[in-house]
């Protein structure tokens, strides 16, 4: 509402007098003096109201109160009338000491306190007086002040705090510029500040310094660089030690009782003796994967893991004259069961001897095991089998050197065995069906002994041609059959129809396939020679037997013999 | 297989070795301290020899103490009224306060500078005590609501209480001092004690205990009028330049 007649402000200099101003607004026939008035009433003990003591003359609408009409702690209340209509336009109340703003201070000035060494910086103490309406002397006023400062005709102030004394310091100011410092007060515990003195102007000229910034930046930068070598020099000449210190070195890892030198060895039987004797694999072990007690790993020459290493191995073996030709590897195969007739080779050490395919690889006629399927290995379980040319073979890792097993072709006389690759390539099967590592497999073997399961369906209508001469079997002026020596070489899966073996298509005749690199052996004859199953004149080199399962084969087996027919062999 | 830096005997040297030096180090700092006569703490006895034993303050300094302690006192209550205004009376008169009567309007007091300077020395004393011996229950009633209420935290009514209590201090500052002054012979037999019937109890006009407000209000108005007071009263005991 200030399109009426109102007061505009009342202000105390000293708490011993005080003013009051008021504004006609935009009333314009108030304007002329004496149409406003102004009354007071002091709430003490008077309740009546007063005029104005004084209208001062030189300055327009001022009631100015003088030390006689001025009481301190007492509450004012004024009124703004016109008289003449009687209506009161405004109204105030107060108590003097609440609108008291001091003067401004008095005398200003600043000296030099220091300037930094580089000559950019430089300190001042500013100094004032505090304003000669103020009772300090006695105390009547208790003044405190602000100093202000800016750089000149910048719009921002600094302020610093509030300051008891009638000095202050200011730090920090850059040489070459102009300051601005100003100051005012308040009374202390009251919160009305006065107006703001004059500013004046603080202005240091930079000196170019005399001493250079130059030596201590050298100095400094020479001396980090010497830590900084001889740092490197103490780690480098200390460095086992700190290496220690560091990254101190991981302990091995130690079983109780194993001694890791026995596992580098690769000394199995060791470790599965101390293994089965602290009784933690064994019954997984062996119940899940009885082949895989028979692996033997041979680990020992891994010069000779290569692809004719089973064939100079075994040649080696017959060179070296052992009566047995058959030569056994590393016959200290632990926990195996004494399923076996001591005297008949096993499967595996039968696989040994077969000769190795050189430059095939992968493609070895190895058959990996089965997961979970295992063929038994089993005498036993001859007679579940029917009489089915089924040969499983024993369960291989397939990292074991793929020339395990070789087909024996031809045997000297000396009683050596001459090995000869297989004839895997001339059956067209897929071999990459067959190369996941981790499937059951059976690699497609020329005979068709043993048979994959992809494989032999793609071989519906292949009819490879026969190699011809490279019998597998090589027929033994066949000698007397011993007795019981008839061993149960064909191994006899009771596995379920998982297992992707398959039987070739036999003929009525027993007769094998013609290129065999696995062969059976009939029997060892008292010279210690292998008899061996006579060779196949199958005119297909490839079965293309369908896929029959296990149940589904001829009875007649293909160059497998069972004790009861042996006797229908004519020698 | 872990690293240690140092080997058990070898730590074990270490730190007999550091318990040894820590222990010589604390004997020695015993020592120095127990040795020195002039490093020992101690309190220093009762002035009873007069100027030679110890440093008796003088009126001077007693005033200027009283007048620091009215100081702190008048600023305590003006940051409660403050706080007060800012919470509980957002608006206000932009010019000045609204008149409240204090239960202190009865005492006469002298309401300017000049009037101040013109009472005698005694009845300028004796306004002062009866001022701060007025305040003496209506602040600690203050303190007590303050401290029951929960508008207030902690601060806030920690502040009353202390400054009730400074007002306590105060009264018995200035009466040490109009002691002095008795003895020193500035000060007449006609300061008469303040009878204990003086206490008057804080009422307003409507007849109801006063609110905290007002009590506050007028607390910071007579805090001001003893610490004026004191300064013109000092002003007018020791002579001083400009005075």
């Amino acid at each position: 509402s200030f399109y009426r007649p109102h007061f505009t402000g009342c202000r105390s200099r000293e708490q011993e007098t005080f003013r009051c101003w008021w504004s006609a607004g935009i009333f314009q026939n108030l304007t002329e003096p004496g149409a406003l008035r102004v009354f007071y009433q002091t709430k003490n003990f008077l309740s009546e109201w007063q005029e104005c003591p004084d209208y001062t003359r030189t300055v327009k609408n001022e009631c100015y109160f003088n030390k006689t009409f001025t009481q301190i702690w007492t509450s004012y209340c004024i009124q703004l009338r016109s008289v003449r209509e009687n209506i009161t336009y405004d109204e105030a109340c107060f108590t003097v000491e609440n609108i008291v703003h001091p003067d401004p201070p008095i005398g200003l000035n600043w000296t030099l306190l220091n300037v930094s060494r580089s000559g950019l910086h430089f300190d001042v103490l500013v100094r004032w007086a505090p304003p000669p309406s103020a009772d300090v002397q006695m105390g009547w006023m208790s003044l405190v002040y602000q100093v202000q400062y800016r750089v000149r005709n910048n719009s921002h102030w600094e302020m610093l705090d509030l300051e008891s004394g009638t000095q202050q310091s200011i730090y920090g100011l850059h040489t070459d510029k102009e300051y601005e410092v100003r100051v005012r007060c308040k009374m202390s515990a009251f919160d009305n500040f006065g107006e703001f003195s004059d500013s004046i102007i603080v202005h240091v000229a930079q000196i170019p310094s005399k001493e250079s910034t130059f030596p201590t930046t050298l100095v400094l930068i020479f001396g980090v660089i010497g830590v900084v070598i001889l740092l490197v020099l103490l780690i480098f000449s200390q460095q086992q030690r700190l290496m220690v210190i560091f990254l101190p070195p991981i302990p091995a890892p130690k079983i109780k009782g194993i001694d890791p030198e026995l596992l580098k060895n690769g000394k199995l039987d060791q470790l599965n003796s101390l293994l089965s004797s602290q009784d933690m694999y064994k019954p997984d072990f062996y119940h899940e994967d009885p082949w895989v007690e028979f692996i033997q790993l041979d680990l020992d020459d891994p010069a000779e893991k290569n692809e004719s290493s089973d064939t100079q191995h075994l040649l080696g073996v017959s060179r070296s004259g052992s009566s047995h030709v058959l030569n056994f590897k590393s016959d200290d195969d632990s926990g195996r069961a004494s399923c076996y007739d001591p005297e008949i080779p096993n499967p595996e050490d039968l696989a040994s001897l077969l000769p190795g395919h050189s430059g095939r690889g992968d493609n070895h006629p190895l058959v990996s095991r089965s997961s979970s399927s295992i063929p038994d290995l089993g005498v036993q379980q001859t007679s579940e089998v029917e009489e089915t040319p089924i040969q499983t073979q024993p369960a291989v890792p397939s990292w074991v050197n793929m020339d395990f097993y070789a087909q024996v072709s031809d045997f000297t006389p000396a009683g050596g065995v001459v090995l000869s690759p297989g004839q895997l390539n001339s059956c067209p099967e897929k071999k990459k069906e067959e190369e996941n590592e981790k499937k059951i497999q059976f690699q497609l073997v020329s005979d068709g002994a043993y048979t994959s399961e992809n494989t032999a369906r793609q071989l519906s209508a292949s009819v490879p041609p026969s190699p011809g001469p490279e019998q597998g079997y090589q027929t033994f002026p066949t000698q007397a059959v011993e007795g019981n020596l008839w061993n149960g070489e064909y191994l006899v899966s009771t596995s379920d129809s998982q297992t992707p073996y398959l039987l070739p298509e036999a003929p009525p005749a027993p007769i094998l396939p013609p290129v065999s690199d696995y062969t059976v052996v009939q029997e060892v004859d008292a010279q210690h020679s292998l008899l061996l199953n006579p060779p196949s004149s199958q005119p297909a080199i490839c079965p293309h037997s369908p896929n029959k399962h296990l149940p589904a084969m001829p009875t007649m087996p293909m160059g497998y013999l069972t004790p009861d027919l042996l006797g229908n062999l004519t020698p | 297989m872990s690293l240690t830096l140092c080997s058990p005997t070898l730590c074990l040297y270490f730190s007999l070795s550091l318990g040894l030096s820590l222990w010589a180090v604390a004997v020695l700092l015993v020592a120095l301290l127990c040795l020195d006569p002039h490093s020992r703490v101690s309190s220093a006895p009762i002035c009873t020899h007069g100027p030679s034993g110890c440093h008796v303050p003088s009126l001077a300094d007693l005033f200027d103490r009283v007048i620091q302690h009215s100081a702190r006192m008048h600023s305590l209550s003006n940051d409660l009224h403050s706080e007060f205004e800012q919470y509980f009376l957002p608006s206000k008169n932009s010019i000045g306060k609204i008149y409240r009567k204090c239960h202190t309007s009865s005492i006469l007091t002298p309401n300017g500078k000049e009037n101040a300077q013109k009472l005698a020395r005694e009845e300028l004393t004796e306004v002062i005590l009866k001022l701060l011996m007025a305040w003496r229950d209506p602040l600690f009633q203050l303190h007590q609501s303050m401290a029951h209420q929960q508008d207030f935290n902690s601060f806030s009514s920690n502040k009353a209480l202390e400054m009730g209590d400074m007002t306590h201090e105060l009264r018995k500052g200035v009466e040490k001092v109009a002691e002095k002054m008795r003895v020193l012979g500035m000060l007449g037999n006609s300061v008469t004690g303040l009878s204990p019937a003086e206490t008057m109890l804080p009422i307003s006009d409507s007849g109801e205990a006063m609110s905290n407000y007002e009590l506050l209000y007028c607390f910071r108005r007579d805090s001001n009028k003893v610490q004026n007071y004191l300064k013109i009263l000092k002003c007018r005991i020791i002579p001083e330049h400009d005075c």
